[in-house]
């Protein structure tokens, strides 16, 4: 029978300080991938609601192709891929991180295109036009009309979409990227602890995710007006 | 070689073998499917239950899994359980893995559904006589089904994209026969391009009956 409270009791001196550290290169991925995300999803918002037929085709094919397809798979496609189709160029800067980041930001950017697309949606133009009339500026009327307005329909969604990314970045251990989930596989492997080492990183992953729900729960509730 | 001559030459065999991989893709889909389908009621049972010995696990539960990566619970599952001296084949691990962490995902699905259903409904039930299990069965979840079926149908769909990462646990699906074929040709480009094709000639259809059966329900409304 496993022993576990044993095993973290010797070990764990060695192991939870090396975890910690790769979790932040975990928080790396997922912060710098979110916030290019959230860049690639205002763009195809736009282009989805545009109202240009080529970008909005344009912008639903991306959206349906991102979407239809794993995350694993986009990952290994946007890492893979591109210097085997152009091999002529430079490729030295594409680091296993690099295509990791991109991958995500593209899978997440269909997501959050749709999301930002319900929020532009959403509002009634009537509603621009009337705080125009009230003599504010363009400005104003985004900060004190349509902004309040479409955070409360965007924000929700938009964080639960960040929980889900925190939890995708293992993916990226799958393309070799040394963050928080290969580094467990190499603790696990070389100390011959799997479940020991791999309880203790879903803890982990627990640790930083769950906060984040706490506070998504709390904001939805605290943007819900109609309770 | 340039991309198209590899496509030409090769196209074939990389679709062909990689079809070959298409049995156990949907095998690990269609167990954990039904896994969570079973599951995910009664989770959802027990988080609605008015009894907490039934209700505080069910929360944990949905916690544990819905806050942990599905890669991390595939690794303990397949690679952690034999050190408490279960053995699972990676077919195995992986239907498990993915049916807990889809049941969780599902019960709030149920729990939607059946909350949508007005009490009344329930009410009427227990006061014509029905025990709670029977108005459950009989009135409530027929009607429920009609909310449930579009995201079911999404789940379906993120259950099939899901089955890519057990290739991670030694199961031989799409994935893993593509990385044996780059291994082998090392034609990366063609062969990750075609297997995304297979996906997403999948999942877009799927999608779309997803998005008719939700137009549908708000019809009916």
């Amino acid at each position: 029978m496993l022993e576990l409270p044993a095993i973290y009791a010797e070990n764990i001196h060695r192991w939870l300080p090396e975890l910690l550290y790769y979790s932040l290169t975990t928080l790396k991925i997922a912060s710098v991938s979110f916030l290019l995300a959230v860049a690639v999803g205002i763009f195809f918002a736009v282009c989805r609601t545009s109202g240009s037929r080529l970008l909005r085709g344009f912008a639903v094919v991306y959206i349906e192709v991102a979407r239809g397809l794993p995350i694993v798979v986009l990952l290994y496609i946007v890492y893979f891929v591109p210097p085997q189709l152009f091999p002529g160029l430079n490729w030295q800067w594409f680091s296993d991180f690099t295509g990791a980041v991109i991958g995500l930001a593209l899978h997440g950017g269909a997501i959050l295109a749709e999301v930002f697309r319900s929020g532009i949606e959403a509002l009634h133009k009537g509603q621009r036009e009337a705080a125009l009339t009230l003599g504010m500026t363009p400005a104003q009327s985004m900060t004190y009309i349509v902004f309040p307005q479409a955070a409360r329909i965007v924000l929700p969604p938009a964080a639960n979409y960040a929980i889900g990314l925190l939890k995708d970045t293992s993916l990226c251990s799958l393309i070799g990227v040394n963050e928080l989930m290969n580094d467990a596989k190499s603790i696990a492997f070389s100390d011959y602890q799997p479940m020991a080492v791999f309880v203790l990183v879903a803890g982990i992953y627990f640790a930083m995710s769950y906060p984040l729900s706490l506070a998504v729960r709390t904001l939805e509730w605290r943007l819900n007006v109609s309770r | 070689m340039s991309f198209l001559e590899v496509l030409d030459a090769k196209g074939w065999y990389f679709l062909t073998t990689l079809l070959g991989g298409w049995p156990e893709t949907v095998t690990v889909a269609l167990g954990a499917l039904i896994f969570a389908l079973i599951f995910g009621l009664l989770v959802a049972l027990m988080r609605i239950s008015r009894w907490r010995a039934l209700r505080y696990p069910a929360i944990a539960y949905l916690e544990i899994f819905r806050g942990t990566p599905a890669l991390v619970q595939l690794f303990v599952i397949y690679f952690g359980f034999p050190d408490i001296g279960f053995e699972p084949s990676p077919f195995q691990a992986a239907i498990v893995g993915l049916g807990l962490n889809g049941a969780a995902y599902l019960s709030e699905v149920y729990r939607a559904g059946i909350e949508s259903i007005h009490r009344g409904q329930m009410e009427a039930a227990l006061s014509l006589g029905m025990t709670p299990a029977r108005a459950l069965q009989y009135i409530v979840l027929p009607q429920a089904i009609r909310t449930m079926l579009p995201p079911i149908t999404n789940f379906a769909i993120i259950l099939l994209k899901d089955t890519a990462l057990v290739f991670a646990i030694g199961v031989v699906e799409i994935m893993a026969l593509a990385r044996n074929l780059v291994t082998e040709t090392l034609q990366s480009a063609a062969v990750y391009l075609i297997a995304g094709g297979i996906y997403l000639c999948v999942t877009i259809p799927m999608a779309r009956l997803a998005a008719g059966l939700e137009r549908q329900r708000q019809a009916w409304h």
